[in-house]
């Protein structure tokens, strides 16, 4: 009898445990950094979570929202996270630093940032930016952006006065204390200023004289990166992508989901701006964009010198 | 004149007289409430209930009101340690707005010996040079009553022996009250010796020793009565 | 002659201890640089980091002097008028408990983003230390010295400017020395929420363009001017304090 209970019912059942223990061990973990506080730009992310894509693809998926969007790059560099959400052109200056990074992965592929100004404001056009003041934010790389841009219409920096209104980009325009504010985000700042009921204009970069460039990527230390385990994850991000395009309500219940402070009307709003936008290949990567742009940061004197492409930038295969 | 603390009086019905011109020492035990018979004196208590202290011959002079003719020594010289010694002579008329009469203070501080410390501070003074300067103050108010609430009690046996003499040639002809609990200081210095005792508090006077203060203790009779006073002393703390 | 080679020992050995952190942590130059790192971004943009110095001081010193000036109207109003210490009392622990990163992007949108708001922000950490050390020091005066000042007849403001303030001096002093200590802490939180110059907005923009070198020597120019504020105010305050009881040595006290 005894016999008979061991090899039919514990042996199994003791193997069963073992696989089992060993297929949730299987899962490789990965800690994620994004590049602020959670926000429908990272929309994809939350998606294939909450379809359960990474754990299908054996991936344990951590994500870290930080309080300075400066850190999660340092972070990924210096070791201490696996992925970080960036910005590529703050990824051409810290690779220039010496900061062992590399993008293996896009998340937004359009440029965001635009040059606001009010609807019913003295700015109609960026030459009526002479003798103005442009609020920025600390971080970006506003005075190579606006360089450029008021460059196509015969200005220079010295015609216009910065003020650092730092993260405050609407409150200022709204309030008078500048005439426009460049940094400010065509999905964000544009419709919280619609909910304030005042109605902006913007100037989109790309359109004045910018080159295309992706707002936001995904970034990994070169050195320490395992190529095997982010390809699985760009996998599982691309059927996020796919399941948030072909289904954004659903998306969007999924996205607040547990996250109830997000589930206001300006996350509304971007939700539905941002979806045009988003990398519908996530791992894809053109080369020849990114040399451009990189071009275009050493003319501004941004960067020392133009690296090639493949020292900044992986494909995934 | 009556007071009370916590409830409980410290003395009802005190009957006190001095004699003008006259020191009178005030001796009892710890917490018979001699301080705070000066401070009501000093004006800076307030009676419980009706009070009156007569000064001289205005007899409507209340001790309410502050501009009584008396001058104050306490325990502590009380020097103002931002004040150098001659600063703190000349206190009473800063404070009143008047010109100080810088001659009279530097004699004054010249009297009490002090005539070469006249620019220094008070921290870098000896105890006894600072209630030396105390009592050029007390003298540069020149006031008809002073007030002096256990003066040499935080001295060293010489120097209170010798401030004893000081204070008794310097304020001779003011009316003086000396609130102590030393017995050989009254005998000493006080010309009229009065015992406070019992709760609430009564005044009795005893007789002091002949010959002009400051007497010296080495006169006969003069332990005698020491003993006596000593003896009183204690039958009075008996009662607290 | 060791009263300057005792500071330069100091700050060589921090020098040590940091280069060996370094070493031993081998952290990366893009978080923590080695000294000479930093030292060659401090030699490379000195002029910057002095012009930004320049601003920020600037900002420490009438931020100091408004703290102060409100502070010590403050405490005389709460020391002598009642009704004042009702309703100024609950305000002055309240402007302490508000953390200043709360308070500072309401301050720059009131104040706009020039020099005003920074001021205001030095100003709003300097005015409780130096408010709560005065008023208590005037609180506290020598019971002997307010007795004595009554039997010799002295007005109520006689006793006040020649009495209590004097005496509480010394309580103030430590107020202001605390104050002088934590000036810096407003000036640069007001420059984080929004400036254009100044030390505070220079490690910023350092940190944002990956330049940890010049972040790190804005920081020790920063540290660096505070410690030599708080030295001459400490200095001027014992000048000005020349009773001070400690200063004197033991044989000469009774």
């Amino acid at each position: 009898m005894s016999r008979i209970f061991l090899r039919s019912i514990l042996l199994p059942a003791t193997l069963v445990l073992l696989l089992a223990s060993t297929g949730a061990q299987a899962n490789d973990k990965l800690t994620l950094l994004l590049d602020w506080f959670i926000n429908p730009d990272h929309a994809p992310l939350f998606v294939a979570e909450e379809r359960g894509y990474f754990a299908a693809h054996g991936l344990d998926v951590e994500i870290i929202a930080p309080a300075d969007p400066n850190d999660p790059p340092k972070l990924v560099a210096a070791g201490k996270a696996d992925i970080a959400v960036s910005y590529q052109p703050q990824l051409h200056v810290q690779v220039a630093a010496g900061l062992p990074l590399t993008r293996f992965g896009t998340l937004i592929a359009t440029p965001l940032n635009t040059l606001l100004v009010l609807e019913d404001g003295p700015v109609k056009s960026i030459a009526d930016l002479k003798g103005r003041k442009v609020g920025y934010s600390i971080g970006g790389f506003e005075d190579a952006l606006l360089r450029a841009m008021l460059a196509r219409h015969g200005l220079s920096l010295d015609d216009i006065t910065l003020v650092n209104v730092n993260f405050s980009l609407s409150p200022a325009l709204l309030s008078g204390q500048v005439d426009a504010v460049i940094g400010a985000y065509r999905n964000f700042e544009l419709n919280q200023m619609d909910i304030e009921g005042h109605k902006g204009r913007a100037f989109y970069v790309e359109e004045e004289g910018v080159p295309s460039y992706d707002e936001l990527i995904l970034v990994a230390n070169p050195e320490r990166m395992d190529r095997a385990v982010l390809r699985r994850f760009l996998d599982a991000l691309e059927e996020g992508v796919q399941y948030l395009v072909n289904h954004p309500d659903e998306s969007w219940a999924l996205f607040i989901r547990g996250r109830g402070e997000l589930d206001d009307e300006l996350n509304r709003r971007a939700w539905r701006d941002t979806l045009t936008r988003f990398a519908l290949r996530p791992a894809a990567l053109d080369r020849a964009r990114y040399a451009r742009f990189a071009r275009f940061m050493y003319e501004q004197g941004l960067i020392p010198e133009v690296l090639s492409v493949a020292d900044y930038a992986t494909i995934l295969e | 004149m009556s007071l009370s603390y916590a409830g409980a009086y410290l003395f009802k019905g005190l009957d006190l007289d001095l004699l003008a011109g006259q020191c009178s020492a005030l001796l009892g035990p710890s917490g018979v409430g001699k301080s705070s018979l000066l401070r009501l004196i000093a004006g800076l208590e307030q009676f419980e209930t009706g009070g009156k202290i007569d000064i001289g011959a205005n007899a409507s002079a209340a001790l309410a009101n502050p501009s009584a003719p008396i001058a104050y020594m306490a325990q502590q010289d009380l020097l103002l340690p931002w004040l150098d010694a001659l600063g703190n002579v000349m206190l009473g008329a800063r404070l009143r707005g008047e010109r100080p009469d810088h001659a009279r203070a530097r004699d004054l501080l010249a009297r009490v010996g002090l005539a070469d410390r006249e620019n220094a501070l008070p921290a870098t003074l000896s105890g006894g040079m600072r209630q030396r300067v105390a009592l050029a103050r007390t003298l540069m108010e020149d006031r008809p009553v002073v007030l002096m609430d256990e003066p040499f009690s935080a001295l060293d046996a010489i120097t209170r022996l010798r401030l004893q003499e000081l204070a008794a040639d310097l304020l001779r002809g003011r009316t003086i009250l000396l609130v102590t609990h030393d017995p050989m200081e009254a005998l000493r210095i006080g010309e009229r010796i009065f015992i406070m005792a019992g709760r609430p508090a009564l005044l009795s006077e005893v007789p002091p020793p002949a010959g002009t203060t400051p007497r010296d203790p080495a006169d006969a009779g003069f332990l005698s009565h020491h003993a006596e006073l000593l003896r009183r002393l204690r039958a009075a703390d008996a009662q607290i | 002659m060791m009263r300057f080679i005792r500071p330069l020992v100091i700050v060589a050995g921090l020098v040590l201890l940091w280069q060996v952190i370094v070493w031993l942590t081998d952290a990366p130059h893009f978080i923590l640089p080695a000294p000479a790192r930093v030292a060659e971004a401090w030699w490379v943009h000195h002029l910057t980091i002095l012009g930004h110095a320049g601003v920020t001081l600037l900002e420490i010193a009438l931020g100091l002097l408004c703290g102060v000036a409100l502070g010590v109207s403050s405490a005389l109003a709460l020391a002598y008028f009642r009704p004042a210490r009702r309703w100024l009392l609950p305000v002055l622990v309240a402007s302490q408990a508000v953390p200043v990163f709360a308070l500072a992007p309401i301050l720059v949108l009131w104040l706009g983003y020039g020099i005003a708001s920074k001021v205001a922000m030095a100003t709003l950490i300097i005015y409780f230390p130096v408010t709560v050390s005065f008023f208590d020091g005037l609180r506290r005066t020598e019971p002997g010295w307010t007795d004595l000042a009554r039997t010799m007849d002295a007005s109520r403001w006689k006793m006040l400017t020649r009495i209590r303030i004097p005496a509480a001096l010394p309580a103030l002093a430590s107020g202001l020395r605390v104050a002088t200590a934590v000036a810096p802490i407003g000036a640069v939180v007001g420059e984080w929420v929004g400036a254009s110059a100044g030390l505070g907005y220079l490690m910023l923009h350092a940190n944002a363009r990956v330049q940890t070198g010049l972040m790190f020597a804005a920081l020790l120019t920063l540290a660096f001017f505070a410690v030599i504020i708080y030295f001459i105010v400490d200095n001027g305050l014992r000048r000005a304090l020349p009773w001070q009881p400690d200063k004197l040595p033991a044989h000469q006290q009774e």
